[in-house]
């Protein structure tokens, strides 16, 4: 999941959650930066808040809410994907058994209930919200100190759980190797020094990119120089000198 | 200035024992810390119950997890969360709410089940809960292929709802009325008799 650069036009544009308050960019960065769970943010209610504080007649008003259309957007594509149940690999593609309408009832009345559960335990936990107990922790005794297999087997599994390969399907096909594109560069520079943007002007973006780590590869060798005048400027393949 | 000791009542030696534990206390481990019968223990937790109502004290004796716990008046909180320079823990969401309820009412149960039940994908959330103590894997699924955690309520859980045991909580059955249930079972009666887009079909 990435997002574009977002504009500065949100820059004042700040929210009022209960998980979070803040400016809403930050909000953002959190949630990219895995600080905060996206499904902990309610997205209804940012939408609102935007709309609320949203000013239709401002002179940067179709770049704010494009810029935050975009961005919720993504926000939902991302929510989305993380409320979604796991694709096995095995079963991808295998459509489940269609539900009978007595299953159907079943799992709706199952869940009824599980949603007035949860309801009644909110209630519950307001309830006894701001108790505090003492500060006062007891040192673990000595030859005291106990192993719970629970415990160690909790930690290992969040040690070495495997998260889910991120989907590569958009990538496309790998259609040079990195040798290959070492020995175009080399070919290219043979006539003198060549830019990286017309070296690369009729490449997909993943073979730019596999072009760009084959520059690399060959200037860590020696065989040619990079050199970028000024930082994001145009980048420059030479031979070696 | 005597030189003999003074022997603490048993309420003394409760109180004590009870102010220096951040989680409940079971009655067994009470008696074996202060040494009390179970006579006097059960007097000694009626004085401090008392001594500590909630509307006389800024400390309150609640029985919760299957113990007795000392914790502050929740009418005391702002001054505490001020002097602790500390927001007070950002409440949970509906779907942890519901996560929880899965764990309470139908567990121990897999991180599958849970999201069976709720339709959705809940790792995340139980993580999340996994990492608030309130939710803890309390064994394995052997039945089931790789043998899957099984989830549970913690009694951290417990404390948070004011809850003794499980057993505090009313039936799942009776938080739902027969006429919900019935309008469910009608809407969905009448979605499945209802051809889809009936009369939209082309030739």
């Amino acid at each position: 999941m990435t997002f574009e650069p977002l504009g500065r036009s949100l820059s004042d544009f700040t929210v009022e959650l209960d998980v979070y308050s803040g400016p809403y960019e930050w909000l953002l960065a959190l949630i990219l930066k895995d600080e905060l769970e996206i499904f902990e943010v309610p997205l209804r209610e940012l939408v609102e808040s935007y709309l609320l504080a949203r000013h239709p007649d401002a002179a940067n008003a179709l770049e704010r809410d494009t810029d935050f259309a975009g961005s919720a957007a993504a926000l939902i594509l991302l929510k989305s994907r993380t409320l979604s149940p796991a694709i096995d690999a095995d079963t991808e593609g295998i459509e489940d058994e269609p539900l009978s309408p007595e299953e159907l009832a079943e799992r709706l009345t199952e869940y009824l209930k599980v949603r007035r559960a949860a309801e009644h335990l909110k209630d519950r936990l307001a309830q006894n919200v701001g108790h505090y107990v003492s500060a006062h922790t007891i040192a673990p005794r000595q030859g005291s100190l106990g192993i719970e297999p629970d415990r160690v087997s909790l930690a290992a599994r969040q040690a070495f759980s495997r998260l889910i390969e991120p989907p590569v399907r958009h990538l496309g096909p790998i259609t040079v190797t990195l040798q290959e594109l070492a020995g175009i560069i080399l070919t290219a520079i043979a006539g003198g020094a060549i830019s990286y943007e017309s070296l690369t002007s009729d490449m997909d973006r993943l073979n730019r990119a596999v072009a760009f780590a084959a520059a690399l590869s060959l200037a860590q060798d020696g065989s040619l120089t990079l050199t970028q005048a000024e930082p994001l400027g145009p980048l420059t393949l030479e031979p070696a000198r | 200035m005597s030189g003999q000791e003074r022997v603490p009542r048993p309420a003394h030696l409760v109180e004590a024992v009870l102010l220096v534990s951040a989680s409940p206390i079971g009655a067994s481990d009470l008696r074996s810390a202060t040494g009390l019968s179970e006579q006097d223990l059960v007097g000694a937790l009626t004085d401090l119950r008392e001594r500590y109502d909630p509307e006389a004290s800024g400390i309150v004796l609640r029985e919760v997890a299957g113990g007795y716990l000392l914790s502050t008046n929740p009418s005391c909180s702002p001054a505490i969360e001020r002097f602790r320079q500390e927001a007070r823990p950002a409440p949970l969401s509906g779907a942890a709410h519901e996560v929880l309820a899965c764990a309470l009412y139908l567990g121990p149960l897999t991180r599958g089940a849970v999201s069976r039940v709720r339709g959705v994908n809940s790792d995340a959330v139980i993580r999340s809960l996994i990492e608030r103590n309130l939710l803890v894997e309390v064994g394995a699924d052997h039945d089931a292929p790789g043998s899957p955690a099984l989830l549970g309520v913690t009694d951290e859980f417990l404390a948070a709802t004011g809850a003794s045991s499980r057993k505090d909580f009313p039936p799942v059955d009776s938080l739902v009325t027969q006429e919900e249930l019935a309008r469910v079972r009608e809407r969905l009666a009448s979605s499945v008799t209802t051809p889809p887009d009936a009369g939209s079909e082309s030739s």
